[in-house]
């Protein structure tokens, strides 16, 4: 998988196909990325290709407008909806891209509940190694009909909350510039921890027509809050609403465009809940 | 002579029990909905008086973070009421506004909270009399919920 992966990335660099690539390099058990631009650089040799996850789709959207000529980066099949969703958002060019499709082990795929460990886009490094996992089972509260148990749920969960903001800071899918929980107005900046519900749910409204379900939110949360399972309720939202689920579906988001009369065909009822 | 001294203690009059009544944030476009509450109001129709209302150029600029906020800060319930489909005054602003209220109703309820809080109506400027209606079924609904308790847990 490693040799595989440096062959896949010197080739890619040596043939011209990219101008930099992205590599992963892991010092003292913490991964963090680095750009080469040749094949002889011997930082590919140390390069890490291993079980742990990173944001690569992140760097698309930073490097793109700095680099010129076409970037050489692996990803997983994750990696691959976030590009896709980003490039709807128009963040990114993704002819301006080389995906290095770099499929998950078995370990990682039961860990992450995947559906789908490898991906078929862009150039594969590596054979499929894992078979589809079962879906992660619900909490218990969010299987009940109980309103106030699921209120209480979510409420403890919150709770633990240290308002670090790195759900958000490793989101791919967070590219807004100006960040609704960096708004005064909205999030108090001095409440540490912060305001409970309202600084989640604002995340989980925007992430309801954009998030993958990576869930690298809740790999990187220190409180252990299960960001996933709020997102996915989220999407499920949106999927219920409109049919429409971000990473997969082919058309814009249905809730940032205007749209047409026909899209609000049996909404009516919706609208009331009396 | 020793006096005495007795200590009367003067019992506070009576407060009558009255429960705390339900706070209701009314967002109204500024071409349908205001003017019908304006009509509403000069026609002198009655409606309970729980209702603050921010009035607001298009409901399609009502972002779904207003709603949470509105929560966030003790309001019970959240009344969104703007121009009927087709006759918004910029083309297709609450078609935005239909769509966002179907996702932040439905994840409202999917978090525990009482869908009874939210409602959006269409409310045009010569439906005063509607706009009676809609705020005192509104209220009584609120009050069927109850007190939010979000604020400060």
């Amino acid at each position: 998988m490693k040799e595989d992966l440096q062959k896949a990335i010197k080739e890619a660099l040596s043939s011209g196909k990219a101008s930099a690539a992205v590599i992963l390099l892991e010092k003292d058990e913490e991964l963090m990325p680095k750009i080469v631009t040749s094949a002889d650089d011997p930082a590919i040799d140390s390069l890490y290709a291993g079980d742990k996850r990173y944001p690569m789709a992140s760097f698309v959207v930073m490097l793109q407008p700095v680099i010129e000529g076409n970037i050489a980066i692996p990803v997983r099949e994750c990696d691959r909806r976030m590009l896709f969703e980003l490039e709807k958002h128009n963040q990114i060019d993704p002819d301006r891209l080389v995906l290095l499709g770099t499929p998950c082990t078995q370990e990682v795929a039961d860990a992450c509940g995947c559906d789908h460990p490898f991906t078929e886009n862009g150039i594969s490094v590596a054979p499929t190694l894992a078979s589809p996992a079962e879906p992660l089972p619900l909490p218990e509260a969010l299987q009940s009909e109980d309103p106030d148990e699921k209120l209480a749920f979510w409420m403890g969960e919150f709770e633990r909350c240290i308002k670090c903001y790195g759900c958000r800071n490793v989101c791919p899918m967070c590219f807004c510039n100006d960040c609704a929980l960096d708004n005064l107005d909205l999030v108090n900046a001095a409440s540490k921890p912060p305001e409970i519900p309202i600084f989640h749910l604002i995340r989980a409204v925007d992430m309801a027509d954009r998030c993958v379900d990576c869930g690298m939110c809740e790999a990187i949360c220190p409180a252990e809050i299960p960001l996933r399972h709020l997102y996915r309720q989220a999407r499920q939202v949106v999927k219920d609403a409109f049919g429409y689920e971000p990473g997969v579906s082919e058309e814009k988001s249905p809730i940032e465009m205007l749209g047409e009369p026909s899209e609000l065909a049996g909404m009516e009822e919706g609208f009331r809940t009396s | 002579m020793e006096e005495t001294l007795e200590v009367v203690e003067e019992e506070a009059p009576a407060k009558p029990e009255r429960p705390e009544d339900v706070k209701i944030l009314a967002f109204l476009c500024n071409w349908c909905s205001y003017a019908g509450a304006d009509l509403a109001g000069v026609s002198r129709l009655q409606m309970p008086p729980n209702v603050v209302d921010i009035r607001v150029m298009c409901t399609g600029t009502i972002s779904p973070h207003y709603v949470l906020k509105a929560f966030q800060e003790g309001i019970d319930g959240v009344l969104i009421a703007g121009c009927h489909i087709g006759d918004c005054h910029y083309g297709k602003g609450n078609y935005m506004t239909a769509k966002r209220f179907r996702v932040i109703k439905d994840l409202l309820a999917g978090m525990g909270i009482d869908e009874r809080r939210i409602r959006l109506e269409w409310v045009s400027a010569a439906e005063g009399q509607k706009f009676q209606d809609v705020i005192t079924s509104f209220t009584e609904q609120v009050r069927a919920a109850g007190k939010s308790r979000l604020k400060g847990v």
